[in-house]
């Protein structure tokens, strides 16, 4: 039994006195290995009388535990440190720049058309495509322009021929649908117009427009406003109030220009107003069960507003010192 | 339109300020763009949309004061009726009217005793506001008018006029006519002119003629007041390049009701002002008297379109102050006069929105839409558009927008190979400049010009794309327009780094790690294909450095460096790759969804390297199909590692390092199966391409 608390209190010495975790697994060795010390003093128990060999094979186990647990706590202790001591020597200047990774970015006008188009998708608006290169039919007269109409002094327009012309307006489109759909419907289209305009910080000959249309059953100026309302607190954030002001376009009736009031400014955005009778009947809808709505804005003014650009000239010059700030 | 506020609330009188009348007119719709001081007071200046002509007059915009403001409009000044004085005009001169249709009213008085000279200073100084300047009292009587009124008018000197009489004709053949403005004019048949028994004496509706203009020798006049088709005028003026303030005011459509009575003002004005001697009565011709309009109103059909329940009183009294008149009301069905002015009203909508702007657009509350609706989301090509630009801007790429409307250049060729018509360029007609001349055939002028602008600002990266329309023509009068992803690369993708430079690959295969890249994540099946086979090498691009990008037979686009002598006219530095693709073509090769889940192999993989040296005209193309194939299906990847030219390599050989990886699906391979593999993907090689091996 001396022999045994002096084996348990010499190996405990050892280990709190060891600095590397090399050492406390050679210290581990010598006294837990299988021809370690006190496997060797376990072997003398045959030499006890047969009483006293549960309480020393006891103390043996008893003794052995908490070695191992000294040793364990002593390893943990010693790769800990020996842990820090590595990472410190890893030490490197965070500050310096990371592996560059090219990193393109939307067009400012992409990036808002499809804000866009997720605010109006979630309104029940469906997306469809309409061709650049329109037909006078799709642009003017299925749009209810009477021919000769001073209204064609707001659309000066580029042609190709007497039939073909480029689009001057999104709202072309909606012919195009209600001549393969019948009510209800909500559909919406994003592209690109084109009017001979000079070309100054406000006027393009080259813009981008949203047009966006409804025909049901009971569709009113205050379905038109509410709609407006909504889809322009999604654009800009926050409750906007909508203004309507009588203004004229051959394809709505009424006709309004809408403004949206945003922080503290009534901004303009576009025509708006009922889908004018004549249009509905033309593509055999009938005016007195269905109305429907219509209004347009200007993708490259929603940007403009939202981020305070001051000429639309830069939407298509591909300046990365413009685009870079998107 | 300039009119002076003072002149408008003569007749509509509203106790506001100048800014409050301005905002009361733009929130009854017409819209005060401008406001100044003037002598004369505040002038506002005016919008009037192309539908109400009866508001290019201070009458007509005081009628929309009156009824926006709920002030009593005043109305038109009085004036002795020439309707109801002897017809002794008559006796001085006679109205022919040969094309009633172009001409459905014509009034003609005389004033004798003119006295030229000038117009009083209160006169002046309203024509000065709006915008006129003043000539003489006759000359601004009838502009004074005008702008009062809406009516044109015009004088002629009565003694110049051959018979002392008026036709209003289509001019004949060849005729001609010296315009007020000293231009000689020829006349095509289907413009009206105003004649006297010989010749035409005036630009019906647009300008009158030199020869018969009013002098200091003029002694009697004759005063025109006339209708005239608004369609005729707009055409004839758009002919002629001469836009009047007559011709604008007839083509936006002035009352032929108030014809008389414009010259009746004018003549009492003469009078007044000591200018003239009115002769009583008027030669009055009015074969084409339009039909009254008169509409059925449903306080029913207002409601359901305005969203809001306007009471009876709102319905007729917002009619009857734009001087509608209204009767016979009987269960919410009005009966509604529509003036002479208001040849805009033609429908029932067309009153409801008259009174729903002075009932007042803030009324309408705002309301979502409910009901069945369709399924709200992108359009059709929407995905792969947005598919192609997320790949495209997280590999690096600037999304740009580039210009429709181009010039002709070297680059704007469209790829003939997709098989789009007959590729040739559409003109816009009688284009003003060059740079918007024509429609782009190809979406490579449009980055390749990022390139240079930026380039030349030592801007960067240097890496653009656009998805864009692209148009061609096809025949004499159809043309395609379709859908194209172009980039433009070149330089560095990343900037200069202290971490070492970026490895200088050949510009191409940058174009190409990215093509390649794009298709692979919109699953697209497509192979590049070398030129000098069955196709043409595109002229835009490096001889030796283009691909042709084919799926499934069909051509999708095409990538290369640029041509050196198009990278020049660029003046960039370095080598760039560009690249084309169709989009319909490539949504058709693309599985955007991706396919089915294939279950993947338990078993291990086995690694194995092979270095097959060829010479150096076989492409890795053929190289790497041989190797797919004799392979066999263990194959599971298959990546090149390294190419090597030169020493110990004797001239003219090539080495690539081909990494393969082996796998089965049903078990773990053995050597021997590895061996077989790699053994016949060496003869095949050998066979094949002519490889040898350095084993051998």
């Amino acid at each position: 039994m001396e022999e045994l608390t002096r084996l348990a209190d010499e190996a405990a010495a050892e280990v709190t006195a060891a600095e590397s975790t090399q050492a406390v697994a050679a210290i581990e060795a010598r006294y837990l290995g299988g021809k370690g010390s006190l496997q060797a003093l376990l072997r003398t128990i045959g030499a006890l009388p047969a009483d006293e060999r549960p309480r020393f094979g006891a103390a043996v186990n008893a003794a052995r535990a908490r070695l191992e647990a000294a040793i364990a706590e002593r390893k943990e202790t010693l790769a800990r440190l020996e842990r820090e001591t590595e990472l410190a020597s890893e030490a490197l200047d965070v500050s310096l720049p990371g592996v560059p990774i090219p990193r393109g970015r939307y067009h400012p006008l992409t990036a808002t058309a499809r804000r866009i188009t997720a605010a109006l998708a979630g309104l029940g608006f469906e997306f469809v495509d309409g061709p650049e290169l329109e037909d006078y039919e799709h642009n003017f007269a299925a749009l209810n322009y009477p021919e000769e109409h001073p209204a064609f002094d707001e659309q000066m327009t580029f042609y190709i021929d007497d039939q073909r012309l480029m689009r001057t307006q999104t709202t072309a489109l909606q012919g195009r649908v209600m001549c393969d759909r019948t009510p209800p419907f909500r559909i919406a289209t994003i592209g690109r117009c084109f009017r001979y305009e000079a070309v100054d910080a406000t006027h393009h000959h080259t813009f981008h427009q949203v047009d966006v249309f409804m025909v049901d059953e009971g569709v009113s100026l205050s379905h038109l406003k509410g709609t407006l309302k909504r889809f322009a607190s999604q654009m800009f954030g926050g409750d906007v109030q909508v203004r309507f002001r009588p203004d004229y376009f051959p394809f709505v009736e009424p006709g309004v220009d809408y403004a949206v009031f945003w922080r503290g400014r009534w901004l303009e955005l576009g025509g708006a107003g009922l889908i004018h009778p004549n249009i509905l009947e033309a593509h055999g809808i009938d005016s007195e069960r269905y109305s429907g709505f219509a209004f347009g804005l200007g993708v490259e003014r929603i940007h403009m507003i939202r981020h305070g650009v001051n000429d639309l000239r830069h939407y298509l010059e591909n300046d990365l010192r413009f685009l870079s700030q998107f | 339109m300039r009119l002076p506020v003072e002149w408008i609330t003569a007749y509509a009188p509203l106790d506001l300020g100048p800014e409050a009348i301005a905002s009361r007119l733009t929130m009854a719709g017409l819209e005060v763009e401008a406001t100044e001081e003037t002598d004369a007071g505040v002038v506002l200046d005016i919008k009037v949309t192309p539908n109400r002509g009866d508001c290019l007059s201070v009458l007509g915009v005081a009628r929309e004061l009156a009824a926006a403001g709920g002030t009593p409009y005043l109305g038109a000044p009085q004036c002795p009726s020439s309707e109801d004085e002897p017809p002794d005009a008559a006796l001085h001169t006679g109205v022919t009217i040969e094309d009633p249709d172009l001409c459905p009213r014509y009034a003609a008085r005389i004033v004798e005793n003119l006295r030229l000279g000038e117009s009083p200073a209160w006169m002046q100084r309203r024509l000065v506001a709006a915008g006129m300047r003043p000539i003489s009292n006759i000359v601004d009587i009838t502009n004074y008018v005008m702008l009062e009124t809406g009516q044109p008018l015009h004088a002629f000197d009565y003694e110049t006029l051959r018979e002392r009489r008026i036709v209003v004709r289509r001019a004949r053949p060849d005729e001609l006519l010296v315009s007020l403005d000293g231009v000689t004019r020829p006349l095509g048949t289907e413009m009206l002119v105003i004649a006297d028994a010989e010749r035409p004496v005036a630009i019906a509706g647009v300008m009158g003629g030199a020869d018969t203009e009013i002098t200091q020798a003029t002694r009697t006049l004759l005063l025109e007041s006339a209708h005239f088709d608004w369609k005729s005028i707009r055409r004839t003026a758009r002919v002629l390049g001469l836009g009047t303030e007559a011709s604008y005011r007839f083509e936006r459509g002035v009352d032929p009701d108030g014809v008389v009575y414009a010259a009746d003002l004018a003549c009492r004005l003469i009078s007044e002002t000591g200018s003239g001697t009115p002769v009583p009565g008027v030669v009055d011709e009015y074969p084409r008297r339009p039909a009254p309009v008169r509409l059925r109103l449903r306080q029913s059909r207002c409601s359901e379109l305005m969203g809001y329940v306007p009471t009876e009183d709102e319905i007729a009294g917002s009619l009857m102050a734009l001087g509608f008149s209204v009767a016979g009301e009987t269960g919410g069905v009005f009966e509604v006069g529509v003036p002479s002015w208001r040849r805009d009203v033609t429908r029932e909508v067309d009153l409801v929105e008259e009174v729903a702007r002075i009932v007042g657009y803030e009324r309408i509350p705002e309301r979502l839409p409910s009901g069945a609706t369709t399924q709200g989301g992108d359009a059709p090509g929407g995905a792969l558009r947005n598919s192609i630009r997320e790949f495209l801007v997280g590999a690096g790429l600037q999304e740009v927008k580039c210009h429709t409307l181009v010039a002709p250049s070297g680059l704007d060729q469209p790829e003939p190979s997709l098989g789009y018509g007959d590729g040739a360029r559409i003109h816009i007609r009688s284009a003003l400049s060059a740079e918007l001349s024509g429609l782009r055939r190809s979406l490579l002028p449009g980055v390749c010009d990022a390139l240079r602008r930026n380039a030349r600002h030592g801007l960067g990266p240097l890496a653009f794309f656009e998805i864009g329309a692209v148009f061609s023509s096809t025949g004499p009068a159809t043309h395609v327009e379709r859908e194209a992803v172009a980039g433009a690369m070149c330089g560095p993708m990343s900037e200069r780094s202290w971490l070492g430079a970026t490895r200088g690959a050949e510009a191409f295969f940058v174009g190409s790690g990215v093509v390649r890249a794009l298709l692979t994540s919109l699953h697209a099946d497509a192979a590049c294909e070398v030129a000098g086979g069955d196709w043409e090498p595109d002229a835009r691009l490096h001889p030796q450095r283009q691909t042709r990008i084919v799926s499934g037979g069909r051509t999708l686009g095409i990538l290369g460096e640029l041509h050196p002598a198009q990278q020049a006219e660029l003046r960039l530095r370095d080598r760039c790759v560009v690249f084309e693709l169709d989009l319909a073509a490539l949504a058709s090769a693309s599985h955007a969804d991706g396919g089915s889940f294939v279950p993947f192999s338990r078993y291990p993989a086995v690694t194995r390297d092979l270095a097959p040296r060829v010479s150096r005209g076989v492409p890795y193309e053929a190289v790497r199909g041989i190797v797919r194939r004799a392979a066999g299906d263990i194959l599971e990847r298959l990546a090149l590692t390294d190419v090597f030219e030169g020493p110990p390599l004797a001239e003219g050989l090539k080495s690539f390092t081909v990494s393969l990886t082996f796998r089965s699906a049903d078990r773990t391979l053995s050597e021997a199966d590895v061996e077989a593999a790699l053994t016949q993907a060496r003869d095949r090689l050998r066979s094949e391409v002519g490889a040898t091996f350095q084993e051998d």
